[in-house]
């Protein structure tokens, strides 16, 4: 059941995604007036990049860049965040568009809410924390991570016993079971999509068993078991935490391969397995690390002095795509090769501790089934003006980031705040400079269009 | 040695059926998903791509990895740029029978379906006039098919044809055999290495058995269609030309006679592959079959025709119908007869000879390289990306 609440509100832009990007477009518009307003479908903002270790090529800590933006778009007095809240249905009309949202229940009432955590430490029930990617374990109710924003605990009702124990923890009654979704309406005179990524499944190549192993890893696993706050706090396998003696990148695993419908290259593998090498041989300075590659793309800027440090710093980089991954005794794998650049002994079967799979990006959101914005053959928004690089076919909806296509995140951030700028001069032109010639009343006919 | 580069080869590759050979991107997928590549120790197929790309024709033609190939086409299924490694190696044998003819016919048939359908028409045509103008008394009273055509005679023909077929044939093989063992090295290997290798011809010539560890396709089915269908061909061979006068009779032998039954397993065997093999390449189901030349349907087309009229001739000929027997008789001459003559030295047959030649090949090569262990493919193997 979903109470219809029949709320509608307006605002000057509607940002889907609470990523990197979106914050990037949220704080541009918000500093120029705008009233902005961030739709984000977890229960905290910060997108992929607050779950990150560090970045590419500057090694910077991730959560270091991503919290300030955080914590400034959430005290922005411009800026309103709806946090674990989906986008049903985004219309056009002649007064802006109209974007329905589901805001999903929490069943904890945020204005109640301290973030005091009684109810997470009360908790009897743990599962599988999705956010450390399934390694660490997260309590049926829980703030979602410790620099989560909102802090306000969220409850899971898949893993909730419905014990009570939170609801005699908590100090202001804040826990509501009984919580239902809600649809509020909201009236947007331009919309930004920078609704990201996700990767494409794990065990989409058959032929690389991660069905079959834990120590098939994604590379954002790898992340987590590098950030200094991960779930063991250091690199261990999966599989029965060993500390890992050979790691392997294979590139490519889910991205310029037509087989599985991923022709195009996802364009930051080759820098973040790069990355993540550097980071791995700092975290095991005795290790093997290895990575598998077609190309290395490091075309950004200060990338290839950072492939060459990589290099130097003793990782090995073998050209040569990966065909198979077999699982070996031990929980070892298997991984089958062919040395391209070697004259001879070219078919190689390299036993490894580790296997990380450079999967594809694909968008994470597909708005061409709720709107009118209309996707490309690879499924990223579409851009058609070359001259206006962040505009949707829908006049008044921008896209940024992945959503558009694959890039890292300097790239994301950049658009974004090119989206703000297109969605800025965008309002202006239709509302602001109108705003001056016409009546503040504008009156309605029955259909809805403008009388007069 | 550098072979030279030729910018123009890719072009000579694409009229051998070679489409895609520009969509290669050379990550090795193929090599390392390939069951057969690694004790070939050839690095096929993207070697051989590799040497295609690049125009190294010298290369190719010291190159044996395409006749170490079987096309079971994990390759084309597992190639992220959907490249199709396994007909680019179909097209290298093609290419490579186009070169080792010294005629110029292979490459002209293999260019043109045209030029081979008219080859065929032709042959088939002087087969058929040859008949009409030639046979002898036609009896129509009884079957008497060693009247109408006297048995010495055709044999005599058979022979003729057998020598001027093994004589291209074998001096194709020749030309192989110089380019795969380096020319004038070529005579410095000891004869006695060239004897000891003869047994693996055979075997591999009668059991193709490197196949069976091709592909992923279970129990090797393709494989035992195959070696029926190569059984029903040597046997047809045996009747035809060394037992033609047992075998082409006026007598009526009673059916358990093995006259009769081996004349009639060798049609089924001969029928039933090349039909399953039609089928297949219609429906286009396994990657083997979803290209097919024209060179293909034509051999598959002539053989199950051959086997077809040559049943028929003994239908009719063991229920007394004499006009009907001499008929077909002439129909069968002029079919086998063009499809054997255009298809074994320059044709999709000419493999009979250069696959288990291939395997020799490779042996006496292994046998005569330095202890050192040099692969077959050592040739490929020197042709890094």
């Amino acid at each position: 059941m979903i109470a219809n609440a029949n709320t509608q509100r307006h605002v000057d832009v509607l940002i889907i995604g609470g990523g990197i990007g979106g914050l990037q477009a949220a704080l541009d518009l918000a500093d120029q007036g705008y009233q902005v307003l961030v739709v984000e479908r977890r229960p905290s903002i910060g997108g992929r990049m607050i779950l990150l270790s560090k970045v590419f090529p500057t090694l910077d800590c991730a959560s270091c860049i991503t919290t300030p933006k955080m914590a400034a778009a959430a005290h922005h007095e411009n800026i309103e965040l709806l946090t674990y809240t989906e986008v049903n249905s985004m219309t056009p009309g002649p007064d802006g568009h109209m974007v329905v949202l589901t805001r999903k229940p929490t069943y904890v009432n945020t204005d109640k809410c301290i973030g005091c955590r009684m109810c997470e430490y009360a908790c009897a029930t743990e599962y599988p924390d999705p956010l450390e990617e399934g390694l660490g374990s997260a309590r049926a109710i829980s703030v979602a991570f410790t620099n989560a924003i909102p802090q306000k605990a969220l409850l899971n009702p898949d893993y909730c016993l419905a014990c009570g124990l939170c609801l005699r923890a908590c100090p202001t009654d804040a826990i509501e079971f009984d919580q239902q979704p809600r649809k509020e309406t909201i009236r947007a005179d331009a919309v930004l999509i920078a609704s990201g990524f996700e990767l494409n499944a794990l065990t989409l190549k058959p032929q690389y068993s991660a069905a079959q192993s834990r120590n098939v890893i994604s590379p954002l696993t790898l992340e987590r078991l590098l950030a200094p706050h991960g779930p063991y706090g250091r690199v261990l396998r999966p599989s029965d935490g060993k500390i890992p003696g050979s790691i392997a990148f294979v590139q490519c695993a889910g991205s310029r391969d037509q087989t599985i419908g991923v022709p195009y290259c996802s364009r930051v593998c080759c820098m973040y397995a790069i990355k993540q090498a550097m980071l791995l041989s700092g975290a095991l300075p005795t290790a093997d690390i290895t990575i598998y590659y077609m190309d290395i793309r490091a075309f950004g800027k200060g990338h290839e002095q950072f492939y060459q440090n990589a290099k130097a710093m003793g990782i090995n980089f073998i050209r040569g795509k990966v065909s198979r991954i077999d699982p070996v005794d031990h929980d070892d794998l298997l991984v089958h090769v062919e040395l391209t650049e070697e004259p001879e002994n070219f078919l190689r079967k390299q036993r490894h501790d580790l296997v990380v799979l450079a999967q594809g990006m694909i968008p994470q959101w597909n708005p061409s089934e709720i709107s009118p914005v209309r996707l490309g053959p690879d499924g990223f928004v579409v851009t058609p003006d070359p001259a206006s690089p962040c505009a949707t076919n829908v006049p008044g909806i921008f896209v940024a980031g992945v959503a558009a296509g694959p890039k890292d995140i300097a790239d994301s951030i950049a658009e974004a705040g090119a989206a703000a700028m297109e969605a800025g001069a965008y309002l202006y032109r239709h509302h602001v400079a109108d705003m001056h010639k016409r009546p503040q009343t504008v009156a309605l006919d029955v259909a809805g269009n403008r009388a007069g | 040695m550098a072979g030279k580069f030729n910018s123009n080869r890719r072009l000579a590759i694409a009229e051998f059926g070679g489409k895609d050979v520009d969509l290669c991107m050379n990550c090795g997928t193929c090599t390392t998903i390939c069951p057969l590549s690694e004790d070939s120790g050839g690095g096929f197929p993207r070697r051989v791509i590799r040497l295609i790309q690049t125009g190294r024709e010298s290369k190719l033609m010291e190159s044996l990895d395409p006749w170490l190939c079987y096309y079971c086409g994990d390759c084309t299924t597992n190639c992220p740029r959907r490249a199709n490694p396994a007909e680019t190696m179909m097209a290298a044998r093609r290419y490579l029978t186009a070169r080792y003819d010294w005629t110029g016919l292979a490459g002209l048939f293999y260019k043109s379906a045209l030029a081979e359908i008219v080859a065929i028409l032709a042959v088939g045509l002087f087969v058929t006039l040859l008949f009409v103008s030639l046979h002898g008394p036609v009896v129509l009273q009884r079957v008497e098919l060693n009247t109408f055509a006297p048995v010495h005679w055709v044999e005599f023909g058979d022979w003729i044809m057998a020598a001027v077929l093994s004589f291209f044939l074998l001096t194709n093989a020749l030309r192989m055999a110089w380019w795969v063992l380096g020319g004038k090295k070529m005579l410095r290997i000891s004869p006695l290495l060239y004897l000891r290798q003869v047994p693996v011809f055979f075997e591999h010539l009668f059991t193709q058995k490197r196949w069976r560890k091709c592909g992923s396709e279970p129990g090797g089915v393709r494989w035992l269609k195959h070696l029926l269908l190569v059984s029903g061909y040597l046997s047809m061979l045996t009747l035809v030309l060394i037992l033609l006068r047992w075998f082409q009779t006026d007598k009526i032998y009673p059916f358990y006679y093995p006259q009769r039954l081996w004349g009639y397993y060798a049609t089924l065997a001969i029928l039933y592959p090349t039909a399953d093999f039609m089928i297949s390449r219609g429906r286009k189901k396994e990657p083997i079959h979803l290209f097919s030349a024209a060179s293909d349907w034509i051999f598959l087309v002539m053989l199950f025709l051959t086997a077809l009229t040559g049943i028929m001739v003994n239908i009719f000929r063991v229920n007394g119908l004499p006009v009907a027997t001499y008929v077909i008789y002439v129909i069968h001459l002029s079919i086998a007869v063009p499809m054997l003559v255009v298809e074994v030295p320059f044709g999709k047959w000419s493999h009979i000879m250069y696959r288990p030649l291939a395997i020799y090949l490779a042996g006496v090569k292994r046998a005569a390289a330095p202890a050192a262990g040099k692969s077959t493919g050592q040739a490929a193997a020197a042709v890094a990306a």
